[in-house]
This record gives C-alpha cells, structure tokens and sequence, in this order.
C-alpha cells in the first residue's frame, strides 16, 4: 500500500532523509519511531503529497506521489503533530468544512459526520465549538477529520503527543478500532510502548537513514536476542526472582513492584519450558506473558549500536 | 477533469461558506460595519452640512462634487481595507496550523486562493453595497448621469479585486500575517502616493526641459495608472480631454490592474502547491 524507493529528502546541506526504502502491507500498522529529526515527519509530509523529495520515489495505493496527488490525497488521511482547528466552527460544521473539501455530496454529510462522531466519542460534543473542547477531543476530532472521506491509509504524525494518559488511553482505543477496519495505519510516537500494541511492524529511523525494520519481536531477536517477559506471582515474589535469575537463559530479571520483569534469551518453547520449571518450583504463577512494551530497550540497542 | 466539473467543484467549494460563517461570527465583524459606515456617513454629511450652510439657493446639478467626495472616499476605505483583511488569508491558515490539513484535501491550490479572495472581497463588496443607502443623499442633490455612477462602481470592483488580490499574494508568499500586511500595505501606499511622486517630478523635469507631455505616449500611460487620476478622469471630460490616448484612462487603468491581479492570483496559486514542479504522468505502479 505504501512504497518507498531510495527515498532522499536534503534542506540545504541538512541532509533529513537519506535513501529510505520502505514496504507496508495493505491493512498493516506500522509504527515510525525515532528521536526529534530523524525524518519521520518528513517521510510523513511526502507520503502526502505536501513536500516535494530531492530524489527517490513514493507510492501510495500504487500511486506516485508527485504525478498523481489527488488520487495519493483521495488514499491519505493524514494528520500532522501540530494540527490547529477553525475555533469558530462548531464540531459537526468543522467535519461538514472538511466533507466538502472532499467533495462529499450534502445529503450525504449529515449520517457520516453523525458515525464519526460517534466513533471517537464525541457525539455529546456535536453542538460544541471547536475551540472549547480539550486537547484529547481536538486530537480525536482531528482523526475524525482524517477519515471523512473514508481513506485507506492513514498517516498519524505523532497522535499522541501531549496528552494525558487517559485521552491516550482513548486514542489507542479508536486506533485499534481502526485496525479491526482494515486501514493501513503508518503512526509515529516518542512514546513508545503506545505502539507496540498496535503495531504490526515498527521501523526505527535515526538521521534520516532506516536503522532497523520488522515486528516487535522480531526486532528484539534481531538486536539482542533477547524476549522481555512479564511474570506476576500471587506472593513470595523475591523468591521467584532468586528462581529466575538462577535460570541460564534469563539475562536480567527487574523488580517492578506488581510483576518481574525479565530479560529472557530463548525461543517460545524455552518460554513454555521456563513457565514448567516456575510452576515444578511452586511458584504461584498467576501472569506469564511478553511483555510487548520493550520498545524503549529495542529503540535504545538499535541506535546505541548504530552509535558505536 | 474537465472545465464543466472544475465549475461545479469550485461552486461547490466549503471555503466561502466557512469564511463567512467564521466572519460573521467575530464581534470585530461588527465592529468594522460600523466604524466603515460612521466614517463615511460622518465625513460626507460634515461635508455636505458645511458647503450648504452658506447656500439660501438650491441649484439641482451643480453639487457633482458631492457625488465626487463621497465615492473618493470609499475609494481611500477600500484602499485601506481590501489588502488589510487578504492579508491574512493564507498566512492566517499557516499561523493556525490549519494549511497544511487543507492543502492534503481535494481542494486544488488555485481553488484555494479564488475562494479566500472571493470570500474577503465579498465582505469588501458587502461594505461598500451598506453605504448604499448613504448614496441616496448624494443623488437627492442630482448632477451626476447613471453612467458616471455605473462608472464609478465598476472602478470600485478593479479595485477590490486589484487590492484584494495584492493582500492574498502578501499572504501566500509571507510566511507571517504581520510581515504580509505590512507590505501589503507598502506596496498599496507605492502605488497611489508613489506613483503620484513620480508624476510630480516627471512633469517638473518635463517642464524644465521644455518637453511636451500631452503628446508624451509613456507619460500618459504612466500617469494613467494611478489610482486617484484614472478616478478623477471618470468624473472630469477636461482631464480625458488633455491626453492624446484613444481609450479614457480609468479604462486603461482598468485593464492593467485587473491583468496584475490574475497575474498575482495565479502566482498566489503557483507559491501555494507544495509540488510545484514539473509532473511526469502514466506514473503508476502495481500494488
């Protein structure tokens, strides 16, 4: 659905992107993650059509980018990091400004604005002005700006950034309600762990070059060899970590006060094995699963090593 | 696409709508109603009070210069108006972070600037149709032909759409409302008293070195581009009657200003597309 080809973005001698080949699946989450001015934004601007690449080529549904932009517009929903909204326009008039831009026949505006509303939860919201809602519905109102006209891909710069973890919390739930649709998803965060829910790939980019690309956990292999599991235990935690620690595969186990985290090297029937030899130690095991919040640790062993 | 479907697309365009609506939504709206119409109606019935003052005999035909005063002034209102409030247009959509969400929808940039313009010279238009009502004061006093008035209001129309038109580029090529107004304006001030300077030395130097003005085709060419002698000449036959061009010169007026705007509007749009650059079409891939 998505493609990149030796994708190269330069601002002046500031070279942003550099040669990016990228591949995404149609109906596929992939998440971008990198520090402030790796290129994810750029890549992101690209993909839709707002900026203009110094060499390379991208291609959205199979369109290029550059020669065919109202075909690439009509796929994209794209929602930048920083996004501002018309304050004096009521919620249903800003989504009805947006349905028009699209071309979206009148009669047709009043049920699709009524179902996206309701799919991020702001159908009690329908009469207010936009400028009175908070930050996490303005961000929500965003993506239900995003998907007026019904997109296939969806290009979210940064959704998440700024706000508290329960409007995260919310956001994740609409983006997951995305993915059961079917819409190919490219999301970037500096919060890390938000996406490995969500994810079915994740790409790390730093100074503008692709370090590494795959699922979570093939990411984790790759770098370290290494399965972050979650272990909770009903009591004698300390006991279960002695247990753990003494096991060969396991590298590190963290104390997290309501689970041990462990830093596991082995494949999933090691995993199986490790679970047997808790429970032939009688340790109360009552949680036993991969903890997929191990992006932090991917994102740092990737660029460390690119450092070195 | 074809043009039918442009049409329809542009009639169809949400941008004038959610101007407006935003528009007349700000108290400042209110505010500029009122000031534009205090301002005019003030200086005009002022105006009027103190030239008939004196007067103990009405003469229906010799008070012209009322009709003269009052559309100059809405001249200067415009002036100062059209580029001030399409200054803002674009800048005030990259301010707001809202450009970029409205340049990746259908809308095509040059569909952008025309409905911004046509929805700030609207307002514009809006004003100077208030000031109607004001006229009917002028025209109790008679002396001026349904063809001057018809004149004079389509000298209004070139000029909102010249200023507005300026104000819209300002707009698209700065990146800060500010900075575009400013020069909006410096650019407006250049043309009316700029303009007017040079005239002041050229016929000066002219005079000097005995050259023949009135037979001068670039002098009064020139001299036909600025705003407040093009005006004048609607009104005055003497002043037509001095230049040696065939057209009248708020004609000539007319068709360069309005050439500058399309010029302006289309590099409005140009500035506005961010893949402005050379396309290669049959660009498609199997996904």
């Amino acid at each position: 659905m998505i493609r990149t080809q030796q994708l190269t973005k330069h601002y002046g001698k500031t070279k942003a992107l550099e040669d990016l080949n990228l591949h995404i699946e149609k109906g596929q989450v992939f998440g971008f993650i990198g520090p402030n001015g790796a290129g994810k934004s750029t890549t992101m601007m690209i993909l839709s059509c707002l900026l203009l690449p110094t060499s390379g080529t991208a291609y959205v549904g199979g369109y290029n980018v550059l020669t065919h932009p109202e075909e690439v517009r009509q796929l994209v929903g794209y929602m930048p990091d920083f996004f501002g909204v018309y304050d004096n326009l009521k919620t249903t008039e800003y989504l009805d400004f947006y349905a028009g831009a699209y071309f979206i026949p009148k009669s047709k505006r009043p049920g699709l604005i009524a179902d996206l509303l309701e799919l991020v939860n702001l159908s009690n919201k329908k009469d207010a002005y936009v400028d009175s809602l908070s930050r996490g519905m303005k961000q929500r109102l965003g993506l239900a700006r995003c998907l007026i006209h019904n997109p296939e891909v969806l290009i979210l710069d940064e959704p998440a950034s700024g706000l508290d973890p329960r409007a995260r919390i919310e956001l994740r739930e609409i983006l997951k309600e995305l993915k059961r649709m079917k819409k190919t998803i490219m999301i970037s965060s500096h919060i890390l762990p938000e996406l490995a829910e969500i994810c079915d790939q994740i790409g790390v980019i730093e100074k503008g070059r692709m370090l590494a690309c795959g699922s979570v956990e093939e990411m984790a292999l790759r770098v370290k060899g290494i399965h972050v599991l979650l272990v909770r235990v009903l009591k004698e935690r300390e006991r279960a970590a002695r247990i753990l620690e003494e096991h060969p595969q396991v590298k590190q186990v963290d104390d997290q006060r309501d689970h041990l985290r462990v830093m596991f090297t082995g494949s999933k029937a090691d995993q199986a094995a490790l679970l047997k030899y808790l429970l032939a130690e009688e340790v109360p095991v009552v949680d036993f699963s991969a903890d997929k919040e191990n992006l932090e640790d991917v994102f740092l062993a990737i660029t460390e090593r690119m450092g070195s | 696409m074809s043009w039918l479907e442009r049409l329809r697309r542009f009639k169809g365009n949400p941008v004038h709508g959610k101007e407006f609506r935003e528009r007349f939504r700000l108290r400042r709206t209110v505010w500029i109603m009122t000031i534009y119409l205090t301002v005019i109606g003030a200086v005009m019935l002022g105006f009027m009070y103190l030239e008939l003052m004196d007067q103990s005999v009405f003469v229906p035909g010799e008070y012209r210069d009322f009709f003269i005063i009052f559309s100059g002034l809405q001249l200067v209102m415009i002036g100062f108006l059209a580029p001030g409030l399409s200054a803002g247009a674009i800048s005030g959509e990259r301010e707001r972070q809202t450009l970029s969400i409205l340049l990746t929808t259908q809308l095509s940039p040059l569909s952008i600037i025309g409905s911004k313009l046509i929805s700030s010279l609207a307002f514009i238009g809006f004003l100077v149709w208030m000031s109607l009502p004001l006229y009917s004061f002028v025209f109790l006093f008679g002396g001026i032909s349904p063809q001057e008035v018809a004149t004079v209001f389509l000298f209004f129309v070139i000029n909102i759409f010249f200023f507005g038109s300026l104000g819209l580029f300002c707009s698209t090529w700065m990146k800060r409302t500010g900075v575009s107004t400013v020069t909006a304006y410096a650019v407006t001030f250049l043309i009316v008293a700029g303009t007017g300077i040079l005239i002041y030395f050229w016929a000066h130097f002219a005079a000097q070195l005995d050259w023949d003005l009135d037979h001068m085709l670039s002098f009064q060419l020139f001299v036909s581009l600025n705003p407040v002698y093009a005006f004048l000449t609607i009104f005055e036959d003497q002043l037509r009657n001095e230049t040696m061009l065939k057209i009248d010169p708020w004609l000539i007026y007319a068709c360069f200003y309005t050439a500058v705007s399309l010029l302006l509007i289309f590099g409005s749009a140009y500035l506005l597309n961010p893949l402005r650059r050379s396309r290669r079409k049959n660009d498609i891939i199997k996904n």
